[in-house]
């Protein structure tokens, strides 16, 4: 489930899989250095011993040539081949054609000396197979060659099998270093996708949430704990500010109330107020108001509402708000229509959700000129319920978008509009209050909100999608 | 008309006490459960004001015990409280209304005159016609006639002036229309029940005489032939 969740075209981005390649290299170097030093101190040591017997022999030989003549060479020469019958030493003495005068080989090899003078051929001395040697060959007097060689068939064997070892080595030491980088990047990414997860959620607004800890104590619990703590101080400064916000709305409520209730025995009990005090008392009342719908979202996001759900009809609901605003509309000359009619039901809070749709509605048939018109939809998608208002009015600016969800924003286009700034945030935090998602698009002309909301409320969650902006 | 009123607020209790009284009311101050229940138990009231939260005694508690002692006078029940649970316990407790602190007097004078008028006419529901003057509202036909003139109202027009027919005289406020016509108990961000009911007035009173529905300043509306 993790390992899925994992993008693998991202693994080779993460820092522990680019680790791991730097380990395997390193890995395959240290490998390589200990091969070459077993190479140089066993087949390199055999190598320069067999080097060695040649040298000392022609040296030898060169020696008897010199003191002897070339009879006395031929004899030590002759000497010596019988004494190598087993084959491990060959000797050739040649004139100045190569045509073979005595030795064990029967005739000059073909094999072109390398830089050193040194040749290494394959020849078969009797009816033997064949098998390689090395030889060096000292020039006698100006018409004769002498070649001394020696058998380097077990050489040549151990060479083989150390490259074979050598190959199935280094293999097996990049297989084993890249699976290890790929599971330590997986291990790692799976730690760490923990607390993405949750870095996430609360990106999306659920402060609650926390980093699973797993309980191994290591770096990665210890970075889950520092976090914890971290959220919960977040959460509770947050709590405090949103708090004194709240408090000074309930505090100033009161007082104000007894503002207006005094404003009116001011005007003596009678139905005839002064339209000075009227709009003393209208002006409280827009106050009060804004109050109240602060109230109302403070109260509505702290998950009160949440133990009264139940089941509801999304389109009656919808229907009931149509009501309620399609008088206002037609004054207006715009035409409101609310499409589907089927039974829409999900897990909610009836008035919560009317008064979404009636706080969409409202701005609807605010910021929509006359003559235009107002659609309503509830669409009954796979996995959540849509609710669609559009509108022809002039839109938002999708920089605008996520903004005018906040509290007390309102654009300077809107100015012009009676409003407190707060519709848009209670439709948010009762579309967070349903797990639902918000979502905003400009039509040109006109505007499309759609709140998606899951049937099964608490529980079932429509997934976030990046916003595209 | 008397009315008690048991609050433990001194201010909230006597600015209520001043208004009703100016309102020509009698009114009765209880400041605890106790005394509260006491009064309301022994003397004779037209309707009760209670507060939810009080020393010794809840409010709640008070109207369970009245309640069950077989007292049905109407009562307000007043609460900081303002949750839909809040109101469905204040309610199913016994209550006859539910009225969120703090709240303007023309509200809490508008909802006491409801209630006593739902106690003079305990029958209302049997009636199958209602009459202001020459309006006539056929429950059973769901059919509106001013001076035998048929008059068309779409269904929300209709529910709202038979909430205004059946409070006729009394001051209604936008909020007790919408928890009555609607079932919200939330204020819309625009008056939207002005629209509405400016389309009843065109239907009901424009072709007629005398205005029958009349807009009372900062509180609300009402229907009633007026007095010259």
């Amino acid at each position: 489930m993790i390992w899925k969740s994992v993008n693998s075209r991202l693994i080779f981005r993460t820092s522990a899989f680019q680790l791991a390649v730097i380990y395997a290299a390193l890995f395959l170097v240290s490998v390589l250095v200990l091969f070459g030093t077993l190479y140089w101190a066993t087949i390199g040591s055999v190598s320069r011993q067999i080097d060695a017997t040649i040298e000392s022999e022609i040296l030898g030989l060169a020696e008897q040539y010199e003191r002897r003549g070339l009879n006395g060479l031929v004899d030590v020469l002759t000497e010596r081949v019988s004494r190598s019958d087993d084959g491990g030493s060959i000797y050739l003495f040649a004139d100045s054609g190569l045509r073979p005068i005595s030795g064990n080989l029967r005739r000059w090899p073909s094999a072109t000396p390398a830089a050193d003078g040194q040749i290494e051929f394959e020849t078969s001395l009797g009816a033997g197979q064949s098998t390689r040697y090395r030889a060096n060959i000292l020039s006698v007097g100006p018409n004769y060659r002498l070649l001394v060689g020696r058998d380097i068939r077990e050489l040549v064997q151990l060479t083989v099998v150390f490259q074979r070892a050598a190959i199935w080595g280094v293999v097996a030491v990049l297989i084993l270093a890249l699976a290890g980088g790929v599971f330590m990047s997986f291990s790692a990414q799976r730690k760490l996708a923990g607390i993405n997860r949750t870095a996430r959620r609360i990106i999306d607004g659920d402060l609650s949430e926390r980093v699973p800890i797993t309980g191994t104590h290591d770096e990665y619990d210890e970075l889950a704990t520092n976090i914890n703590e971290m959220l919960t101080q977040i959460e509770a400064l947050l709590g405090n500010v949103r708090h004194v916000g709240d408090s000074i709305a309930h505090d100033l409520k009161t007082p104000l109330t007894r503002l207006r209730n005094r404003l009116e025995s001011l005007a003596g009990g009678g139905t005839a107020m002064s339209p000075e005090l009227e709009k003393c008392v209208a002006e409280a009342d827009r106050l009060l108001a804004t109050f109240n719908a602060l109230l109302r979202i403070a109260r509505i996001e702290s998950g009160a509402f949440r133990t009264a759900f139940s089941t509801v009809n999304l389109s009656d609901v919808v229907e009931g708000a149509c009501d309620l605003y399609h008088a206002a509309a037609e004054e207006k000359g715009i035409s409101l229509n609310f499409k589907s009619k089927s039974v829409a039901t999900m897990y909610g809070d009836r008035e919560l959700l009317a008064q979404a749709i009636a706080n969409l509605l409202d701005n609807a048939v605010k910021y929509t000129p006359r003559g235009g018109n107002i659609e309503i939809a509830v669409n009954d998608e796979p996995d959540h319920l849509e609710l669609v208002v559009t509108d022809t009015g002039r839109g938002v600016p999708e920089a605008d978008h996520d903004r005018i969800q906040q509290r007390f924003i309102r654009l300077d286009a809107a100015r012009s509009e009676p409003g407190n700034g707060l519709g848009l945030s209670l439709v948010k935090a009762v579309t967070d209050q349903h797990r639902g998602r918000l979502v905003m698009q400009n039509l040109q002309p006109g505007l499309k909100v759609s709140m998606e909301l899951p049937r099964g409320g608490i529980d079932s969650v429509v997934p976030a999608e990046p916003t595209t902006n | 008309m008397r009315i008690l009123i048991i609050e433990d607020d001194k201010d909230v209790a006597s600015f209520i006490e001043r208004g009703l009284e100016q309102a020509g009311y009698v009114v009765d101050r209880a400041e605890t459960g106790k005394d509260g229940l006491f009064l309301a138990t022994t003397e004779s009231y037209d309707a009760l004001i209670i507060d939810r939260m009080l020393p010794g005694v809840d409010g709640l508690t008070i109207v369970r015990t009245i309640r069950a002692s077989d007292i049905h006078v109407p009562v307000l029940i007043l609460s900081a409280l303002d949750e839909v649970t809040d109101r469905v316990d204040g309610l199913k407790a016994g209550g006859d209304d539910y009225l969120v602190k703090p709240f303007a007097f023309v509200e809490l004078q508008a909802r006491i005159e409801a209630l006593l008028r739902r106690q003079t006419t305990a029958t209302d529901s049997e009636l199958t016609m209602l009459e202001v003057a020459d309006l006539k509202m056929d429950l059973l036909r769901r059919q509106v006639s001013r001076g035998g003139t048929n008059i068309d109202l779409q269904q929300r027009e209709f529910l709202l002036l038979e909430y205004l027919m059946r409070h006729v005289g009394q001051v209604v406020t936008r909020t007790m229309l919408l928890e009555a016509v609607w079932g919200y108990h939330f204020d819309p961000q625009t008056n939207v029940i002005d629209v509405h009911m400016s389309r009843l007035r065109a239907k009901i009173d424009k072709d007629f005489d005398p205005p029958l529905l009349h807009t009372v300043r900062g509180a609300g509306y009402r229907l009633e032939v007026e007095k010259t």
